[in-house]
């Protein structure tokens, strides 16, 4: 059987997947894309030589990357969803039903239109008529778009990559000015393991906009590194608090979850203070 | 604008996922005028926090020569750490910052008048020596200060080698010693150095053992040395992994406190290792030549606007913006005239094109404090970010 070895740059390990067939292989205008299906995974998206989801475990990621927000925030109905061209992510928004709106701000369309055919499943939710499609980039739409949201969820590729504008103090910046008053920016941050550097980064640079501003976490083992990182920044409510009751359908996600995947407070300030590192 | 970088494996061995992001985003933001010089403040206090961990008694002086920036020797003065410096310049820097005299020491054997009243003035009172003129130096413009003998030791496996300029061996130092004594001094201690960019533990083994036998001789003469100053030569990565910075203090810190008692103070003198990877040089490729078989890539940074270490053996890693994806084998070179201005003759890179930005990592130290305007060519400017 042939094998994809994933090349990120910054992992020590290199994770080597068994390839049964390869379903798509093409070049984007912005990245390669690769769909292939593994014995154990089932279909697999791989941008520019990373794996981004597998069939077999994507809910951990896309339940975690949305449902924290969305518990924490009181009533979130206007949501823009940053990247994840997938689908995976508006599909979990849309499981919630104070949701009248979402920006769906995608750059690249192939990504859509490949996610459309192979992973039907995950991109469903496009066509759900709350979902308006944005082929742009997330800094451009946030920085064009007039009325205020309640929540910003960022879906992105690899942080040292294209997806780097989504990362800088500006973006984070119109990012806030865009909020409502109780509203937050979830975005995921790469590994503890791997990238502990780069998620302590992330956090310094969203405490410079946001007044509060969190670390949670989950275990992805199709991710290098694996210990993968959320961070969230907040105008005003604490995301550690769920505020709403737990009633949608989910495989991982819970009201229990919630608590859990925060970071324990003491090792939170031990990693920002670099007193812990390896 | 989201510019195009090819990054690979190996960068990231020479340089962090955080300081590649903020040198990138600071890229992407703007039109850009090269040569610069990123310096990520963040690396530049992690790495602080690292020496010295694992050496007992010690004390760190920064060697403000590695990168004398008046911004980065600020935020060096807030992590806590001290200075070591040579000259009227470099004072200067310091005293505009207000930096206390006791943070300062001076580690060059042979330094001149101007800077010796200064210092007086200043009221900094440990210096370093290695001959009888530099001891009558010292006394006549700062009377009773802190002497520490310099002693030759061997660099092999160093980058920059720094011992046959300076340094003295044992009979002569224990001669010094006793004359410095004579003369009013306080003769402290001693110091060596390994070569800056030292990958050779040996290096420190024998150093230190001769500090030893050093001591002994003293102490027969009824002079006890209180204070070791190990200089530099902490390696950074350029091209490939160098040993741990724990693993080196935890050897030295073993030979010390095996020879000597538990009260000796040790002095440290990283310079390199505070600024090296915290640093991207940014240049733009100007222009590419083929001649006979060989790729040549022209630069705007070269060996006189800010590399000049590559003349001494240092070879860089690179990371080149809007390539082609075949590598290819490349001499690169600095923009000037002079054909001593090459840098690297063999560096295999995929073809950027003309105009494209390359990034020369593990650039902060001994780059722009080296530099010059040669044929009118820019030294880069330096940026925090």
């Amino acid at each position: 059987m042939i094998k994809f070895p994933e090349k990120e740059p910054y992992s020590p390990v290199e994770y080597t997947y068994e390839v049964e067939t390869i379903l798509h292989q093409g070049e984007s205008k912005y990245q390669e894309i690769l769909v292939i299906k593994n014995p154990y995974y089932g279909r697999m998206l791989i941008l520019d030589g990373i794996v981004q989801l597998t069939e077999r475990d994507e809910f951990f990621y896309h339940e975690m990357l949305t449902h924290v927000a969305m518990h924490a925030h009181p009533n979130p109905q206007r949501v823009v969803v940053i990247g994840g061209g997938d689908g995976g992510t508006v599909r979990e928004v849309l499981r919630h039903e104070t949701v009248k709106k979402v920006y769906f701000v995608e750059l690249d369309e192939e990504v859509i239109r490949v996610s459309k055919k192979y992973f039907p499943t995950l991109s469903a939710g496009i066509q759900d008529p709350r979902v308006e499609v944005k082929i742009m980039n997330g800094a451009d739409f946030l920085r064009k778009s007039p009325a205020p949201v309640d929540l910003i969820i960022v879906d992105s590729t690899d942080i040292i990559g294209f997806a780097r504008s989504l990362f800088t103090e500006d973006f984070f910046a119109s990012a806030q000015h865009i909020l409502e008053p109780d509203g937050m920016l979830v975005t995921h941050s790469e590994s503890l393991h791997f990238h502990l550097d780069l998620v302590v980064e992330i956090q310094k640079i969203l405490k410079k906009i946001f007044p509060l501003v969190d670390l949670y976490s989950v275990p992805i083992a199709t991710y290098p590194g694996n210990w993968w990182t959320f961070s969230i920044g907040s105008k005003k409510l604490d995301p550690r608090e769920a505020r709403r009751s737990f009633e949608i359908e989910t495989r991982y996600y819970d009201d229990e979850i919630h608590k859990h995947a925060f970071l324990p407070r003491k090792l939170y300030e031990k990693l920002l203070s670099k007193q812990l590192a390896w | 604008m989201t510019r195009d970088f090819k990054v690979e494996k190996f960068h990231a061995e020479i340089i962090s996922k955080s300081t590649l992001l903020k040198a990138l985003s600071y890229l992407d933001k703007k039109k850009i005028t090269t040569p610069l010089l990123l310096m990520d403040i963040e690396k530049i206090k992690d790495n602080v926090s690292l020496i010295g961990n694992n050496i007992k008694n010690s004390k760190v002086f920064y060697a403000l020569k590695a990168n004398p920036d008046i911004a980065i020797a600020d935020l060096v003065n807030k992590q806590g750490i001290g200075f070591e410096i040579s000259s009227e310049g470099e004072l200067g820097i310091l005293s505009s910052l207000n930096i206390k005299p006791e943070k300062i020491i001076s580690s060059n054997p042979v330094k001149s008048i101007n800077f010796l009243k200064m210092a007086a003035d200043y009221g900094i009172t440990f210096f370093s020596y290695d001959s009888a003129n530099e001891i009558d130096k010292i006394k006549r413009f700062i009377p009773g200060a802190n002497v520490y003998i310099r002693l030759s030791v061997p660099n092999e496996g160093s980058a920059w080698p720094l011992s046959n300029k300076f340094g003295v061996e044992l009979d002569d130092a224990v001669r010094l010693i006793s004359y410095a004594k004579h003369q009013g001094l306080n003769p402290v201690g001693a110091t060596f150095h390994v070569g800056s960019q030292c990958t050779n533990l040996d290096n420190w083994n024998i150093a230190i053992n001769k500090v030893k036998i050093l001591g002994d001789m003293a102490k027969q003469r009824g002079i006890e040395l209180s204070l070791l100053n190990i200089g530099g030569g902490y390696p950074i990565n350029y091209i490939n992994n160098a040993i741990n910075i724990e693993i080196i203090e935890k050897n030295i810190n073993k030979l010390i406190f095996e020879k000597f008692s538990e009260d000796l103070e040790i002095y440290i003198e990283p310079g390199r290792f505070v600024v090296g990877n915290a640093g991207v040089l940014v240049g733009s490729v100007i222009g590419k030549a083929k001649r006979y078989d060989e790729d040549w890539l022209y630069i705007d940074v070269g060996v006189f606007n800010g590399l000049m270490e590559s003349l001494g053996g240092i070879r860089y890693t690179y990371i080149v913006e809007n390539y082609k994806s075949k590598k290819k084998r490349w001499i690169i070179t600095g923009p000037s005239c002079d054909s001593f201005d090459v840098i690297d003759k063999n560096v295999i890179l995929p073809e950027p094109d003309i105009g494209g930005l390359i990034l020369i990592l593990s650039g902060g130290a001994y780059t722009i404090s080296y530099a010059s305007e040669f044929n009118g060519f820019l030294i880069p400017k330096t940026i925090l970010i």
